[in-house]
């Protein structure tokens, strides 16, 4: 079992590489598409994968991964299982901070136990979950937009400001009762 | 056959033919009403003769090989699929139908072709049901009128009558195929008087045969709105799947007809009306949010003469005051949005069930579209979506409050919102919530915000900030109006079970403050302190420092020094000035407060540490912009000299004052060069000299600096000026608690 | 004088409110026999009106059915996607099956049904692709042929496919029985596939679509997939997607795949739990049934497996469709 570490390798200068993970391949390569296309100051690179672990013959050349996003579909089950089983293969380290879920469809008639359990895993990692709309342009770029906000503070492209210290701002925390309040 | 090769000729010809051979029932009530229309227009109209005939044929005529119905048939036909058919049209031909006076078969055929030109006379429907009650008719023919039933609901031009047989209409609930659309309709005929206990026990005996039908959920669910106390069982607050719509039969010709009519007629109707003027003939269906249109038809003023007056027949401000005591609300609630006299209305009644029902409408809607939607999300919906919100934005700054379930709505929105979907409706909706109990403000509004704000871009951040604004703006308002009317025990919003008193209320702004202080610093920090960012939080303080003068409300709350410090040292002058007018706005709220205390000996307590931060940020100010003495011991920013030096700036406690501020030096720079134009070199600190400091001061008030001016005018006494020291006048003893 | 029957009438009627407004026109040009009166009909009127024109058109011609059964085929012909068709396959073929032509098909084709029941109406239209377009209207000793529920058959001549639309049990066996001897040919079997478009069941049947054989040297994936990917994307795990594609398009074929509605797989299977002596000393057989539903199946399963939606190596029954040529299986105990 190889785990991939944050910090095993040294950063390359205005450099940022993002690895999005999804057991489902079309949302993926939307996202990296619109991700490269953004206009910024840093060098942005994409690392698709389907599950973790990743390859060993790749070991060499991958570079320094600063953000690993692990993308959801909840209209379906394989993608949350696959989701879960990746987590494994992660250090340790990376759970401070520099892993982020991003859920598709959320707004669609899916059983709300898959949603809690979502929630339940991103509260239980510390980790930020994005809900995403996968169906529409502007809402690709959206999501485009906000990985590469957190990409940019977990590389280390602000100053001051730490993946940790954004975790601790943006980590999901489970509602005592997930049925919300309720106000009718 | 030689008759049928004849169909063509000339109907004016035959129909007088018609004419001879019927016989005389005058005691139809539907053959009066044929008379009397024929009396006002030509006895020649062949529509009237054809009615006619429908009206006065007798049980039992043959159908097949009648060419005489046929052709007439095919005339009505004709005009109700071009025109519409007028009230009298509908009532003779939907008798003729039902009574299954020539058989089954064409009364499904009347049935596709009754479409109403103005209004359905509530007394056709009347009897169309009691045809009903005979059983004669086949279950997909009962299907079917009463799907025609519901799709020209909103044209029956009064449902007094309908209403009065709701138990007969109720019935029909025990019929397997028929429920669904009886459930629909009564849904829609009901009222609070209709809820009864033994017809909640009948539904949910139904429902123990049917199993969790939507239908039978929807109507149980608005009982329970009327009478909670009927309705025992649990609803889920989501019901998934609505009423479908069963319009698709009569929808695109009932659409053209009313286009063709309206264009002719009503016009300049809709125009005052200010509602949509789409050709309407929707019911409540899921996926779909067009509202219910108030203006669905024409109507005549012979139906004014009823004791009660349908709001769609307003058109004016005054009809409204005259008529203010016999207004019957529409069965669809959410027709309400669409027309501003009928807001007016519901404001003033101040109807509970009223309210209740708008927003079991508003909720159910609202849940269906954006939290429920069914995976097609087509650009087209989107475009319908954003008018609903836009409308019902409209409607609540129309009543400058919020409904609750828009409210209920937004808490769950925003827990899987990706913070572009129809951004600026969900956050123009979010900023009109009433306010929200302290103890769960932050998990139903601060969590999910954090997440956003936290990772969403800069115009992102902006419109958040906005929104807060906006949100605890409504909130003082609110505030300020029913302290003043009740005194300071409020209840802020009368819709609402929530009663929240005056303590209670300033946790919830004291933690809103808070909350934003918090957003604006790290996202400041984050953004590396854009300008932009910086503007809309400074908007917000511009709110926070004036909540005691303005909306009364006693309390004081300071920025973070996390907010502070960036705008001081910010780059555009803009920020500086309107960080002194905030300040010197502090100074006023807190004096007034003191004073207020001090009179009354009362008042309300400002604690210590307010007045310390207070202070401490105007020493700030002082220090830096004024005398120089930034950085030095026991001037608020202590640094050590040691790591002054290692920057290598020389004076480094003069690099932050009015001259050499990075938001002024281009001003300074300026004002030396008209002060001593021929001068080659630069010598900046000569500006701070005897008088030419004031003139600098002059210059840079008369920049547009206001903010500047009334902050050093209210805290530096003006004496010191005298005393020409090298570093600018000293500072006053500032204000203390 | 010239005039028309009710249930003429009828039929036309019925025929007209099937064909949409917007293809009337077209349809009612290729019908020689309306050339002249074409101009003078109004196409923008609504299709109610339109229709009580058209009749009153026909009844001064004094139409017959069969001239109405001719519109009919136009339309049929044109629009052949509608109801559901099925394959049929030909087998022992005489000598001289090759060499049977369009006339000599016509003439024992009508020759040999009439012989079986005298009571059909049974017309045959050679299409531009060389199908052969047949259309019977079943009758019985007490009722004329019925018009309403025409059976459609379309068979190529020298091919041993014929396709069917609308056929009743009842009927079968005399179809089947004039067909044979039509085409010189010693039975006819069900081909176990179906579907709503001709064309998909055509093609696949005659092998009408572009096929991929399994190879032991997979081609490079520039060949196949030429999208110039971003120099800053990285698949980790390319060679998978690679592999994935490879097999989808072994198991299901390369390019434009027929449309195929459904597959249906049958199991039929004895009990094995030894622990239940009665379910297993049960004769009748277990019956499962799995149905594949989509509205173009081939291509959803083909992009399952190369999306990685469904797990690799492919079961070997969802390739038999195309191989095998069927969408209807049987799986029973060895």
């Amino acid at each position: 079992m190889s785990l991939l570490k944050p910090f095993s390798k040294t950063p390359e200068i205005n450099g940022a590489n993002i690895l999005l993970v999804e057991n489902e391949e079309q949302f993926q390569q939307c996202l990296a598409e619109t991700i490269v296309l953004q206009n910024m100051n840093v060098n942005v690179n994409v690392r698709l994968a389907r599950s973790l672990p990743l390859p060993m013959e790749n070991e060499k050349s991958r570079p320094r991964i600063d953000l690993v996003v692990f993308i959801i579909n909840l209209t379906s089950e394989a993608s949350f299982k696959s989701a879960e089983t990746s987590l494994k293969y992660l250090d340790p380290g990376y759970f401070l901070g520099k892993v982020c879920f991003v859920v598709t469809k959320a707004r669609s008639a899916v059983p709300p136990e898959r949603l809690i359990a979502v929630r339940k895993l991103a509260a239980s990692l510390h980790c930020p979950l994005l809900y995403a709309e996968d169906q529409t342009t502007e809402g690709v770029t959206t999501t485009a937009h906000r990985l590469l906000a957190i990409l940019r503070v977990t590389a280390g492209l602000i100053p001051m400001a730490t993946s940790l210290y954004l975790s601790t701002l943006t980590c999901y925390t489970l509602p005592s009762d997930t049925d919300q309040l309720n106000f009718d | 056959m030689a008759e049928a090769s004849n169909s063509f000729s000339s109907e004016l010809g035959s129909s007088n033919e018609t004419d001879e051979s019927v016989s005389n029932r005058s005691s139809n009530r539907s053959l009066r009403l044929a008379e009397k229309s024929q009396r006002k227009s030509e006895a020649s109209d062949p529509l009237l003769l054809a009615l006619k005939y429908f009206s006065e044929v007798k049980a039992g005529t043959p159908r097949i090989g009648n060419d005489v119905m046929e052709r007439n048939m095919a005339l009505v036909e004709r005009v109700g699929l071009s025109r519409g058919l007028p009230p009298e049209g509908i009532s003779v031909m939907l008798d003729y139908a039902m009574s299954l006076r020539m058989g089954a078969v064409p009364c499904v055929r009347v049935l596709k072709f009754l479409i109403p030109a103005t209004v359905v006379p509530q007394e056709a429907i009347v009897r169309g049901m009691a045809w009903l009650c005979v059983g004669k008719l086949a279950v997909s023919t009962q299907v079917f009128f009463l799907k025609w039933v519901l799709t020209i609901f909103d044209m029956i031009d009064s449902k007094e009558q309908l209403r009065a047989i709701y138990g007969f209409i109720f019935s029909f609930v025990t019929e397997e195929q028929l429920c669904p659309f009886i459930c629909h309709l009564l849904y829609l005929l009901t009222r609070k008087e209709s809820v009864r206990p033994f017809r909640v026990r009948k539904l949910l005996e139904v429902q123990t045969k049917l199993g969790r039908q939507p239908f039978l959920m929807h109507l149980l669910s608005l009982y329970k709105v009327f009478c909670p106390g009927f309705v025992a069982v649990s609803l889920p607050s989501g019901i998934r799947g609505g009423f479908r719509s069963h319009n698709s039969q009569w929808k695109t010709v009932l659409s053209a007809v009313q286009k063709k009519n309206n264009g002719q007629v009503t016009s300049d109707i809709c125009l005052t009306l200010g509602a949509k003027c789409k050709p309407n003939s929707r019911k409540r269906k899921c996926n779909h949010l067009q509202l219910p249109s108030l203006s669905s038809s024409v109507q005549r003023s012979s139906s004014t003469s009823r004791k009660v007056f349908p709001l769609e027949q307003l058109h004016s401000f005054s009809q409204l005051l005259e008529n203010l005591h016999r207004i019957e609300l529409p069965s669809q609630m959410g027709s309400l949005l669409g027309s501003s006299l009928a807001l007016c209305y519901l404001d003033y009644v101040q109807d509970d069930s009223a309210f209740l029902r708008l927003n079991f409408w508003l909720g159910h809607a609202l849940h269906e579209e954006f939290i429920f939607c069914n995976g097609e999300e087509g650009s087209g919906s989107s475009s319908e979506s954003l008018n609903f919100l836009n409308r019902l934005l409209s409607t609540q700054h129309f009543l400058q409050e919020g409904f609750f379930s828009t409210e209920g709505f937004l808490f769950k929105f925003l827990n899987v919102w990706d913070g572009a979907f129809l951004r600026p409706q969900i956050l123009g909706l979010l900023s009109d919530i009433s306010v929200v109990p302290s103890s769960c403000i932050r998990q139903l509004l601060f969590e999910p915000l954090m997440q956003l704000y936290f990772t969403s871009t800069l115009y992102f951040k902006c419109s958040v900030i906005e929104c807060l604004n906006n949100m605890l703006l409504k909130w003082l308002t609110w505030h300020s109006v029913y302290a003043l009317k009740d005194g300071l025990d409020i209840s802020l919003n009368s819709h609402t079970p929530m009663n929240m008193s005056l303590s209670g209320l300033m946790d919830s702004i004291m933690e809103l403050v808070h909350f934003v202080g918090r957003l604006a610093t790290v996202g400041l920090q984050l953004e590396g302190c854009h300008s932009l960012l910086l503007s809309f939080t400074l908007d917000f303080y511009e709110t926070v420092c004036d909540m005691f003068l303005k909306f009364d409300l006693p309390l004081v709350a300071m920025p973070p020094l996390g907010v502070f410090l960036p705008a001081l040292f910010a780059t555009d002058p803009v920020s500086v000035d309107r960080l002194c007018f905030i300040m010197y706005r502090y100074k006023k709220n807190l004096m007034a407060a003191k004073c207020q205390q001090q009179e009354t000996k009362q008042g309300f307590h400002i604690s210590s540490q307010t007045y310390r931060e207070f202070n401490r940020y105007q020493l700030i100010i002082v220090s830096c912009l004024w005398n120089s003495k930034m950085f030095q011991p026991g001037m608020a920013v202590e640094v050590d000299q040691n790591i002054l030096a290692l920057s290598k700036v020389p004076e480094p406690s003069h690099s932050f004052n009015l001259i050499h501020h990075p938001a002024f030096l281009g001003y300074a720079l300026d004002f030396h060069h008209k002060c001593w134009p021929e001068r080659e070199s630069i010598d900046l600190n000569s500006i701070k000299a005897g008088k030419q400091w004031d003139w600098y001061l002059e210059f840079i008030f008369t920049q547009g600096f206001q903010g500047l001016q009334q902050f050093f005018q209210s805290f530096i006494s003006r004496h010191s000026v005298a005393g020409t020291t090298a570093q600018g006048p000293g500072d006053t003893q500032p204000t203390s608690g | 004088m010239l005039s028309m029957d009710d249930s003429t009438k009828f039929i036309l009627k019925r025929l007209i409110r099937r064909i949409p407004l917007q293809m009337l026109q077209k349809t009612l040009s290729k019908w020689t026999y309306l050339r002249e009166d074409l101009d003078s009909l109004d196409f923008k009127q609504s299709k109610y009106i339109f229709t009580e024109c058209l009749l009153s058109l026909f009844e001064e011609k004094g139409t017959t059915v069969k001239r109405i059964t001719e519109l009919e085929m136009i339309y049929v012909i044109e629009n052949p996607n509608q109801g559901m068709w099925h394959g049929f396959q030909l087998s022992d073929a005489e000598e001289d099956a090759p060499t049977v032509d369009l006339i000599q098909f016509k003439e024992q084709f009508k020759a040999h049904l009439i012989e079986l029941n005298s009571h059909v109406s049974i017309k045959i239209k050679k299409h531009t692709d060389e199908a052969i377009w047949i259309r019977i209207a079943w009758g019985s000793n007490f009722t004329n042929p019925n018009h309403l529920k025409p059976t459609y058959a379309v068979h190529h001549l020298q091919t041993p496919y014929v396709f069917v639309n609308g056929l009743s049990l009842k009927h079968k066996p005399l179809l089947f029985q004039a067909l044979v001897l039509a085409t010189r040919y010693g039975s006819m079997k069900d081909a176990h596939l179906s579907g709503r478009k001709l064309t998909a069941i055509r093609d696949l049947l005659m092998r009408q679509y572009q096929q991929m054989f399994p190879t032991k040297h997979p081609r490079p994936l520039q060949e196949k997939n030429p999208v110039p990917t971003n120099p800053k994307i990285e698949k980790e795990q390319a060679v998978n997607t690679e592999n994935r594609m490879q097999v989808a398009c072994e198991a299901f074929g390369d390019g434009k795949l027929p449309e195929l509605q459904k597959a249906v797989y049958q199991l039929e299977t004895k009990f094995r739990d030894d622990s239940n002596k009665t379910l297993k000393s049960r004769e009748e057989p277990f019956r499962g049934v799995v149905e594949f539903s989509s509205t173009n199946l081939l291509e959803s399963l083909r992009h399952a497996v190369s999306s990685g939606i469904a797990a690799t190596p492919v079961s070997a029954l969802l390739p038999a469709i195309t191989q095998k040529r069927r969408n209807r299986f049987i799986i029973t105990d060895k």
